[in-house]
């Protein structure tokens, strides 16, 4: 205590140096408030107000606790607050220890300055009382805040090369570093890039051919068409966005829950690619495609309502205790993929202060939040694992007709199980007054002198049931388990024969107390079935027994599962029904009771309407009155915020939404042309899917740590040419695809490197390693085992597994011809494939794959069963198509690397051919054969996984 | 140069080009000719920022949360108030029903080794190295419920995806072996977060952590637990295929020339053909002697497979791996016991007790324990309170965890909690400190090991973190 006396002292002399040079409302804001929002309001929370008491606002902390002010204005440092902080009297806060002697001195010179509490909390979030953030002239000059542009198209000098405007933009730059394009590719190269480009599969030879064979200037213009009508291409393209919208099949986190209608938001973004659904239409549905009309009254807009799974697939954590913290993580993870994705800004970076690099306030931030906060994401908010949403894709009274029907089924399977567990439990009290009998003939049948008399003839002496005393025995027996229950019944044994009997009543009357009172509640549960059923209510469910109250109890009387006959349980104690008992057993009355129930219910069953179709969707929830969450914490509110958006674009005098969740006003507001960021983000994209590189390198970041546009007037040129278009996607492909930039060589120069080492002027084209899904599915395509199936999935089940139960595992792909887009992932355990290929963890939008070159994949390439059983169907498609070595040689060029091999190729290969072969006959058991080891080597060389 | 000064990776642009993988040994003649801001190889060892006391991890990971209260942090007053209520208000528990009054442990504690420090009788075996080992009794994390805190136990946060700590270990230290990976977890657990845990988020792939089996297979029914090191040819054979692919792809490479990333391929064959034999050879547990397989257990059927984690985690070691991780997690309920505490707590203690002893006294042994750390515990504790009769809910207010060796003081308690194992009060080490402190003792300054991305420096200890300099030795 005198310690402790003079630390604090000390403490105050520091103290009042700052709170001197501080204002009285600014010392509260940086010394105390901190403190008291991280170690009091956590319990002392209007929510909570434990111990009667609320530290997180001015008007709690004025009303103090039940038992009296918290400070003393005559005697300050008698204040019951320090006190109770300094552990000086029986309460001693916050028991999780005692705060560091700085923080107490803090506190008690500020309660020496009269406790001041500004009403509002807006001085540690936005020195502006109004709410109005001041930009600086800086922040607002920032390049991507402003309007797209209008530039001029350069003049360049070689006038030749030019195809297009963009060639005049990237010619221009280079010419002004004195630095000449990458010559044309060849035909080949330029078909192979183009083709995994737009489907993420290689050319067929028929292709190739066709295209080769094509002199029209036209010729790869058709090719171009040709690739963007394919089914194929939204596969492709439909996986670059998916991966922007951070798509997975399961919740992952905590308990990784299937999203059981993810595939159709997955099935919806190929769609929308391969129809061109303009980009801002497909934008708004995927922030509000559930509040646009319908196309025909008396539906429900089915597309818009699957579109908006981009706001629900993401990563949650459902088992979150701390209830307003799960919710306003997902609305932040909502927020973030929408502002990554969609405006290129960090805007969650806000969430606990104004944001450190770009002009993005704190209130801005929960402007923004309040709508997602209005949004409806989650279905019940339950004490442990909550549920999610799911949107129905039928109109109200359909589902609800449904849903009713649904719960009249669930009220049959009520009345059964009461029936079921009424007979059980009836059964247990019949047999409760001989159960020392029963455990004291499993001990004498233990001890029998003959060893091969039967438990049933032991049972049939003592006029025992033979299978119950079976049940006994083996429960009873000695296990490797410590069973405390069991422990005085275990004692008695090593005494003897007396101490059994009497241990074996005690068991006895334990048990038939037990059991009066579970009757008990069985009964109360019957007579709420009664009522409810009067009153056409729900039926309750049937109460739960804790089995850790009495142990013995619940292990002799009850079966693991529920013990309605219809589930099989796991394990029936010597006591409970056995489910295959209901003939024998149950009481005639109850049989036909049943009979008719059951018949009912499969009567419900069979006239039930159709299940509807549902979606991982959002809807409207409850509006918000949304305030500032001091450092991000929900039960630290400040002041309340107007819902709109981001002040930097849209202004400082918005007039706020009033009505609903604003959902649609902020889909609207990012698709409208005169947003700066909308389109530059998406047309970076596209580039940067063309190229290997953005014309911004950060594609998720167009702030202020983000990468400056390295052809700022190009980025705009496009960005206008995609509105103008309709936000057409298709025609930015053929845009760029048809440029002289697109088909550059990609053989890198002693100029290029030194003028251009990174190619951040695009003098070449960039070479690129295939993606993941290229090598599969281009695999799969190329061996002719590829199945083309579109849409569907091929995840079953609801829900989550077993905590190591396999099935927590993403489907194997090597289970599966389909293509890759269509397996499904669950996000906690993605396929090793996947994780080996640079896929990226799906839990935050994609800047783009990257491209990592380690061991592990050679290991792939050399071993894996994937790669050995495409070199045998690829083996065998060569030893059909063609008899000589020489033709299948060029068979396997053709198909795997899209040319035809050179004669010196020819003439190696054909030398390899022989001396595996001689090899492969001197090794017995080598189950590998030459062409199969070719296939293997043309599959894993640098030509087949490197797109030029 | 420390790693802080110049980041060996920068950003994307480096991530595009990380080619080098593990394939850019020898290349540093070719990248000199580059702009000379190619990253080198990834995995290359590098000294740490100031002289390490440990220099590899070994995690010795409870799911589920193994109860405090009955394991090294003895609590008279719980027998003292058995069955009363908790005279203070509970926090925000996992199952808020179901809670019962205090509930005293129903193991006996006894003292142990010179220090006298306290083990109840579920460890026995650990209590006989209790001379070598730290406790940590204060440790606080901020989720209540399994995915939360575990994520944070891994990564330093309960909400979102980040670098495990393993995988902050090797960006910072790289690795001492370049033909095995450098963070390996042994039969981790599908469940809460799953591969979450031992991702490297968004530090480069290298830096992921390398699984092998999970938690739902049994030691011996991993019959490759590294995936594809067993070729379908002979070695041979499978060199003379090699050789063949690589005239091709060097062929290749002259064409392209100026691009490492085509040579970098190359390389990764070769090494890839190299871990054929030397990655076996470390998983081979049939050269250790008799009595080296019986110390960490492994003539019991129900010591078998933890052993086999804790001798291969030794064996790791020894090869200059990194991080190694073993959980301990079994196909149903792991160290959760909201209920039937006593039996399961009993039967998981088994499984692990002789072999985590056998662990620490080889690594004593083998002269290795000075410089390895081996961190022990779960994601949380358990309440003081009961649940459901005869279990405890979780606790992560105040729990504890230990460490062994990596010039950490053994025999030694640090912190404490409230007279019933409820809340640290004392020297109190939040996750974030863990970390900081384990950082530390690897030679890493906790505020210094940054990663850029997203727009801005990430850390492992986000914007906290102390190191706990009391338990250095």
């Amino acid at each position: 205590m005198f310690f402790g006396k003079v630390a604090t002292l000390a403490a105050v002399g520091v103290v009042s140096a700052a709170a001197q040079t501080l204002s009285p409302a600014d010392f509260f804001e940086t010394k105390v408030r901190p403190v008291l929002a991280a170690s009091c309001s956590v319990c002392h929370n209007p929510k909570l107000k434990t111990a009667g008491l609320d530290l997180s606002s001015a008007t709690g902390f004025r009303q103090g606790s039940p038992s009296g002010p918290l400070v003393s204005k005559e005697e300050p440092e008698r204040s019951k607050l320090l006190e109770v902080l300094r552990y000086q009297g029986a309460v001693k806060m916050p028991p999780t220890g005692k705060l560091p002697d700085q923080q107490i001195a803090d506190i008690a010179a500020w309660v020496k300055l009269g406790a001041p509490w500004p009403d509002t909390a807006a001085s540690v979030i936005d020195p502006k009382k109004s709410g109005q953030h001041e930009f600086t002239a800086e922040e607002r000059a920032f390049w991507s805040f402003q309007p797209v542009k209008d530039y001029a198209i350069p003049t360049v000098k070689n006038g030749a090369w030019p195809k297009g405007p963009i060639d005049h933009f990237i010619l221009a730059k280079l010419e002004e570093k004195g630095l000449k394009p990458a010559p044309p590719s060849d035909k080949l190269a330029l078909l192979r890039r183009a083709t995994f480009d737009l489907t993420g599969l290689p050319p067929t030879p028929r292709e190739i051919d066709d295209f080769l064979s094509d002199p029209s200037p036209d010729a790869f213009a058709s090719v171009v068409d040709r690739l963007l009508s394919s089914p194929r291409y939204g596969e492709r393209w439909g996986r670059h966005w998916l991966d922007v919208a951070r798509y997975a099949d399961s919740t992952g986190a905590d308990e990784d829950v299937r999203y059981p209608y993810a595939w159709r938001y997955r099935d919806y973004v190929i769609d929308a690619f391969n129809r061109d659904l303009p980009y801002n239409q497909f934008l708004i549905e995927q922030l509000a495609g559930d509040l646009l009309p319908a196309e025909r009254p008396g539906e429900v807009n089915r597309r818009g309502i699957v579109g908006t799974g981009f706001l629900a697939v993401g990563l949650k954590l459902l088992a979150e205790q701390d209830k307003p913290k799960m919710v306003y993580d997902m609305v932040d993870e909502q927020l973030d993929a929408t502002s990554r994705a969609f405006l290129g800004l960090t805007v969650t970076c806000a969430r606990c202060h104004d944001h450190k690099f770009d002009p993005i306030p704190t209130r801005d931030y929960y402007s923004l939040a309040s709508i997602f906060a209005s949004t409806k994401s989650l279905g019940k908010i339950e004490p442990i694992t909550s549920e999610l949403y799911f949107a129905p894709l039928v109109p109200k009274d359909v589902y609800e007709r449904y849903e009713r029907h649904q719960e009249r089924i669930k009220n049959k399977d009520r009345e059964i199980e009461h029936v079921v567990t009424t007979e059980a439990t009836a059964f247990t009290a019949g047999l409760a007054p001989r159960l020392a009998e029963y455990m004291i003939a499993a001990f004498d049948y233990e001890r029998r002198p003959r060893k091969d008399e039967s438990a049933g003839n032991f049972a049939a002496s003592r006029k025992l049931d033979g299978s119950i005393l079976q049940r006994w025995i083996d429960y009873l027996r000695s296990s490797d388990d410590v069973r405390p229950h069991l422990e005085p019944w275990a004692h008695a044994i090593r005494q003897g024969a007396p101490a059994v009997r009497d241990s074996a009543e005690l068991y006895q009357k334990e048990f038939q107390k037990t059991l009066a009172n579970w009757r008990q509640k069985i009964d109360e549960w019957g007579q709420k079935m009664a009522e409810a059923a009067a009153q056409r209510k729900a039926l309750p469910d049937k109460p739960q027994f804790q089995a850790g109250d009495n142990r013995f109890f619940s292990e002799v009387a009850l079966c693991v599962t529920p013990d309605t006959l219809e589930k099989q349980p796991t394990t029936c104690g010597p006591f409970a029904l056995l489910p295959s008992a209901e003939n024998e057993l149950f009481s005639q009355a109850s049989r036909e009771k049943l009979r008719e129930l059951r018949a009912a219910r499969d009567d419900l069953k069979k006239s039930s309407p159709p299940e509807p179709d549902m979606a991982c969707g959002v809807a409207e929830g409850t509006p918000v009155e949304q305030h500032v969450f001091i450092r991000g914490n929900p039960s630290n509110p400040a002041d309340a915020v107007p819902k709109q958006f981001l002040q930097i674009i849209a202004g400082e005098h918005q007039t706020p939404i009033t009505q609903g969740s604003g959902r649609l006003e902020l889909a609207k507001w990012l698709a409208d042309p005169k947003n700066p960021l909308t389109a530059r983000v998406m047309v970076n994209r596209i580039w940067q899917y063309h190229f290997g590189e953005g014309l911004v390198r950060t594609p998720n970041n167009l702030g202020k740590l983000g990468e400056r546009p390295t052809h700022p007037e190009l980025l705009d040129y496009l960005a206008k040419r995609f509105i103008e278009d309709g936000w057409s996607i298709k025609k930015m492909h053929r845009l760029l695809m048809l440029s002289s930039a697109y088909q550059m060589s990609s053989r890198i120069t002693k100029e290029q490197i030194d003028g251009d080492p990174t190619n951040r002027l695009f003098s070449r084209f960039n070479r690129r390693r295939l993606d993941v899904e290229e090598i599969r599915d281009g695999l799969l395509a190329i061996d002719g085992s590829i199945d083309l199936t579109t849409g569907g999935t091929l995840q079953t089940g609801f829900g989550t597994d077993g905590e190591n139960s396999q099935a927590r595992l993403s489907m194997d792909p090597s289970t599966s011809k389909r293509r890759t887009v269509y397996l499904p992932l669950r996000r906690s355990n993605l396929p090793s494939l996947l994780n080996l290929f640079d896929f990226g963890d799906a839990t935050t939008p994609s800047e783009g794959r990257v491209s990592t070159n380690v061991a592990p994949q050679a290991l792939f390439m050399m071993n894996s069963k994937f790669i050995a059983d495409r070199s045998r169907q690829l083996a065998r498609k060569l030893e059909a198509a063609e008899p000589s070595d020489r033709g299948r040689i060029v068979y396997a060029y053709e198909w795997l690397l899209d040319r035809k091999p050179s004669e010196q190729e020819i003439q190696e290969l054909l030398e390899y051919v022989r001396s595996a072969r001689k090899i492969a006959a001197q090794s017995p058991g080598l189950n590998w054969t030459a062409w199969q080891s070719l296939c293997r080597i043309l599959i894993s060389s640098n030509e087949f996984i490197y797109v030029n | 140069m420390s790693i802080n000064e110049k980041p060996l990776i920068s950003r994307r642009a480096a991530l595009r080009q990380a080619c080098c993988g593990f394939g850019m040994l020898g290349l540093t003649g070719l990248l000199s000719q580059l702009s000379g801001a190619e990253p080198p190889n990834p995995l290359v060892p590098r000294p740490p920022h100031f002289p390490a006391r440990a220099k590899r991890v070994i995690f010795l990971f409870m799911h589920g949360g193994p109860s405090s209260v009955d394991t090294f942090d003895h609590k008279p007053g719980l027998a003292k108030y058995d069955g009363k209520p908790l005279p203070f208000k509970r926090p925000l528990t996992f199952a808020e029903g179901k809670v019962g009054g205090l509930m005293k442990s129903p193991w006996e504690f006894r003292p142990y080794g010179q220090s006298g420090i306290e083990v109840s009788d579920l460890f026995p075996h650990i209590g006989s190295c209790i001379d070598d080992i730290c406790t940590l009794r204060s440790v606080v994390g901020d989720s209540v419920a399994h995915g939360g805190a575990s994520l944070q136990l891994h990564t330093g946060s309960n909400t979102f995806t980040r670098p495990a700590m393993g995988s902050w270990t090797l960006y910072g230290l790289g690795s001492e072996n370049q033909n095995l990976p450098g963070f390996i977890t042994i039969k981790p657990t599908l469940a809460h977060g799953g591969a979450k845990n031992w991702s490297s988020a968004f530090l480069p792939t290298p830096y992921q952590g390398t699984a092998l089996g999970n938690a739902g297979l049994r030691a011996r029914d991993l019959a490759e637990p590294i995936e594809n090191l067993v070729s379908n040819v002979t070695p041979d054979f499978q060199r003379f295929e090699l050789d063949m692919l690589q005239k091709m792809n060097r062929r290749h490479a002259l064409a392209g020339e100026y691009d490492p990333e085509l040579e970098g391929r190359i390389q990764a064959f070769e090494l890839a053909f190299r871990m054929q034999t030397i990655a076996p050879e470390a998983l081979d547990i049939g050269k250790e002697s008799d009595a080296t397989k019986k110390l960490y257990g492994l003539d019991r059927e129900e010591t078998y497979d933890f052993g086999w984690q804790c001798l291969l985690a030794r064996r790791f070691a020894e090869r200059g791996v990194r991080f190694i991780q073993c959980t301990h997690s079994t196909g149903k309920v792991q160290w959760d016991q909201h209920t039937e505490l006593f039996r399961i707590h009993t039967s998981n203690a088994r499984e692990v007790d002789l072999p985590i002893a056998g662990l620490l006294k080889d690594l004593k042994a083998r002269g290795m324990l000075k410089d390895t750390l081996v961190l022990w515990g779960g994601e949380f504790g358990r309440t003081p309170v009961a649940q459901e009769g005869d279990g405890r809910d979780h606790n992560p207010y105040g729990y504890t965890m230990w460490m062994a060796g990596g010039g950490v003081k053994g025999g030694f308690t640090y912190g404490a909690t409230d007279e019933f194992g409820y809340y640290a009060v004392e020297d109190r080490m939040h996750l974030h400190d863990l970390h900081a402190t384990i950082l530390h003792l690897m030679g890493l300054d906790h505020t210094k090991l940054t990663y850029p991305y997203s727009g801005r420096n990430f850390r492992l200890t986000d914007v906290a973190g102390n190191v706990a300099h009391k338990i250095l030795a």
